[in-house]
């Protein structure tokens, strides 16, 4: 499978702290990307390259801006500053909507669920099925069902609405949207911190899987030891400024969080 | 040994209870109301007192269902009375100069459309709160009426055609219930079966997650007044058409009985969250209450009162007994 091969030449032609490849080139390539809320430098300057079928995790303290990257990779925030080049082409995005034609996907720290929706209309929110201008509910229930199914995710009923279901099936439902339209670059804010035991194992098969697949996955999480199951970059973030980047081979949890608060220099 | 069991599924009856306990309070409310009525005056159920309720009921009932939209959004549109009275009194000074009726119509509903999104503008496209744009268009738009009429009644003469938009009958019923129930049926259908409505309850739900996943959010916000402009409009002819005259003074204190009948129908103030059905019946309910103590001989002065006593009330029901989990707050948003 040609994204195996390409996987294993992602893994061995590396070294270094920052490792650079002859492989394949970059699907997303940020350059110099800068954002400033108000008086507050979010983003000073970050550079990183996504590869196809690869997982960068992306770690850092809270407010170090790993939020705020991924939401100008998906078009919700735009940069002060910097160029985003999607498969080699510069692109600007406008909004979200133009992000998400590049099949850039998103799951987002708060969800973006709507509470008063059904199961259904969330899955397909923003791209529901229509005969003229009428919904096609049952073929989004049907495709609905197929969906979940694939992921493994249990929910008995779909047509119930979105605020009667438990924070760990909502972020199922979250992952369950932007993973199921064909993604090319998929990225998960803090997609398992309300999972139980089994839908995290869920939530990384499912990472893995989509890899394989060729798609690239940006990581966001506190919980280091997933990091280690299912990444081949970590790219460590501190102050809204890319530190450092590690092949997964190369690095352990205690370097890692060396890196997390700052003490990566002193060594 | 440890053996391991599904939990049942949910009965489905009580999942329809719950998902529907609005619509069921306000109609049990309603319902109330019918067999009070009926069994403390004689006239009530008589065919033409409740083809009469009907036909008062019907400008109120095209507005509160295109304020069901705005009020999903989470809005507010406090300029419909105003806008009422402008097209009212507009379309009698456009009938006075002789235009063909048919004309009239059609230009004024346009004017509704303009005079909506106008307001829908300065809500979606300029971040203004739309309680101060409707507040300001409150004011403007009765002013603008005012203005052009000098505060006199301005009679339209020699319009049948235009008259049987008002007095008709048509299968036995009045022509504005009928264009009402039509208008009533479209805004079910549109907010439960289209994509449309799905996207009005999107941002009503959550916008930020409706602009993320590439809806038109500010053209979706802005669109609701633009249809409650073209409502207004619709009932401001109907208005006309029934009385005869276009007046100034038409419609005043109209926004609080529909925005009380949308209320009353279950739709949450906060956005996301409503029902044509419950509109129609809190409409009909305001409707029914207002014709009944008429009938028994309760001073109209007194009306008000029990309106306003009896939406706090059945608000209240709603709130507290027929459902658990359900307030008006802020508690609502997580």
């Amino acid at each position: 499978m040609a994204a195996g091969t390409q996987h294993i030449a992602a893994v061995s032609g590396v070294g270094g702290a920052s490792p650079s490849r002859a492989g394949p080139a970059p699907r997303v390539s940020l350059k110099g990307i800068r954002k400033i809320f108000g008086s507050h430098q979010a983003l000073r300057g970050v550079d990183l390259d996504l590869y196809p079928g690869e997982c960068l995790g992306l770690v850092g303290d809270n407010a170090a801006g790993k939020s705020t990257l991924t939401k100008i990779i998906s078009g919700t925030y735009i940069p002060d500053d910097g160029t985003i080049a999607i498969e080699g082409k510069e692109v600007r995005f406008s909004g979200p909507a133009d992000a998400r034609s590049l099949n850039i996907e998103m799951v987002f720290q708060d969800l973006s669920l709507c509470d008063h929706i059904d199961v259904v209309g969330n899955l397909f929110l923003g791209r529901e099925i229509s005969k003229g201008p009428f919904l096609d509910t049952a073929t989004m229930l049907a495709e609905a069902r197929k969906m979940l199914d694939a992921l493994e995710i249990r929910i008995p009923r779909l047509t119930a609405k979105v605020e009667k279901l438990s924070g760990g099936q909502r972020q199922a439902i979250a992952i369950a949207r932007a993973a199921s339209f064909n993604p090319k670059v998929l990225i998960m804010d803090e997609p398992t911190s309300a999972l139980a035991v089994a839908e995290v194992e869920a939530v990384l098969a499912l990472i893995n899987r989509v890899k394989a697949k060729g798609v690239s996955v940006i990581l966001i999480t506190h919980r280091l030891q997933d990091l280690f199951r299912v990444c081949d970059r970590i790219a460590v973030m501190y102050e809204g400024t890319k530190v450092a980047e590690r092949d997964i081979g190369k690095t352990d949890l205690e370097d890692l969080v060396k890196l997390i608060v700052g003490e990566g220099s002193k060594q | 040994m440890t053996t391991y069991t599904e939990r049942a599924q949910g009965s489905a009856a009580a999942d329809f209870l719950a998902e529907h306990a609005q619509v069921l309070s306000i109609a049990f409310f309603f319902f109330a109301c019918l067999v009070f009525f009926s069994a403390t005056t004689d006239t009530f159920m008589a065919l033409g007192n409740i083809l009469n309720v009907i036909r008062q009921a019907a400008p109120i009932l095209i507005v509160a269902v295109a304020m069901t939209f705005v009020i999903i959004t989470g809005g507010i549109d406090l300029s419909v009375g105003s806008q009422v009275a402008l097209v009212n009194a507009v379309a009698a000074i456009i009938l006075a100069m002789g235009y063909p009726w048919p004309l009239v119509v059609i230009v004024m509903l346009a004017f509704g459309a303009l005079v909506g999104f106008l307001q829908g503008w300065f809500t979606a496209y300029q971040g203004i709160p739309a309680f101060i744009v409707t507040l300001a268009g409150l004011s403007i738009l009765r002013g603008f009426a005012l203005y052009l009429t000098q505060g006199y009644s301005i009679p339209i003469k020699d319009a049948p055609g235009f008259f049987a938009l008002g007095r008709g009958e048509l299968l036995g019923l009045p022509v504005p219930a009928l264009i009402a129930i039509v208008i009533a049926v479209l805004g079910y259908v549109v907010i439960r079966a289209t994509k449309y409505g799905r996207q009005v309850v999107a941002v009503g739900s959550n916008m930020e997650a409706a602009r993320r996943v590439g809806m038109p959010a500010n053209w979706i916000i802005a669109s609701v007044y633009l249809i409650s402009g073209v409502a207004c409009a619709l009932a401001g002819l109907l208005i006309a058409a029934r009385l005869g005259s276009g007046s100034s003074n038409a419609a005043v204190g109209f926004e609080l009985q529909v925005i009380a009948a949308v209320v009353l129908g279950g739709t949450s103030l906060m956005g996301g969250r409503g029902t044509i059905l419950g509109t129609i019946l809190g409409t009909l309910t305001i409707a029914v209450i207002g014709n009944g103590l008429i009938l028994m001989h309760i001073s109209p002065f007194f009306t008000q009162i029990v309106t306003g006593a009896i939406i706090l009330i059945a608000i209240w029901l709603n709130t507290r007994i027929f459902t658990t989990n359900f307030s008006f707050g802020s508690g609502r948003r997580k």
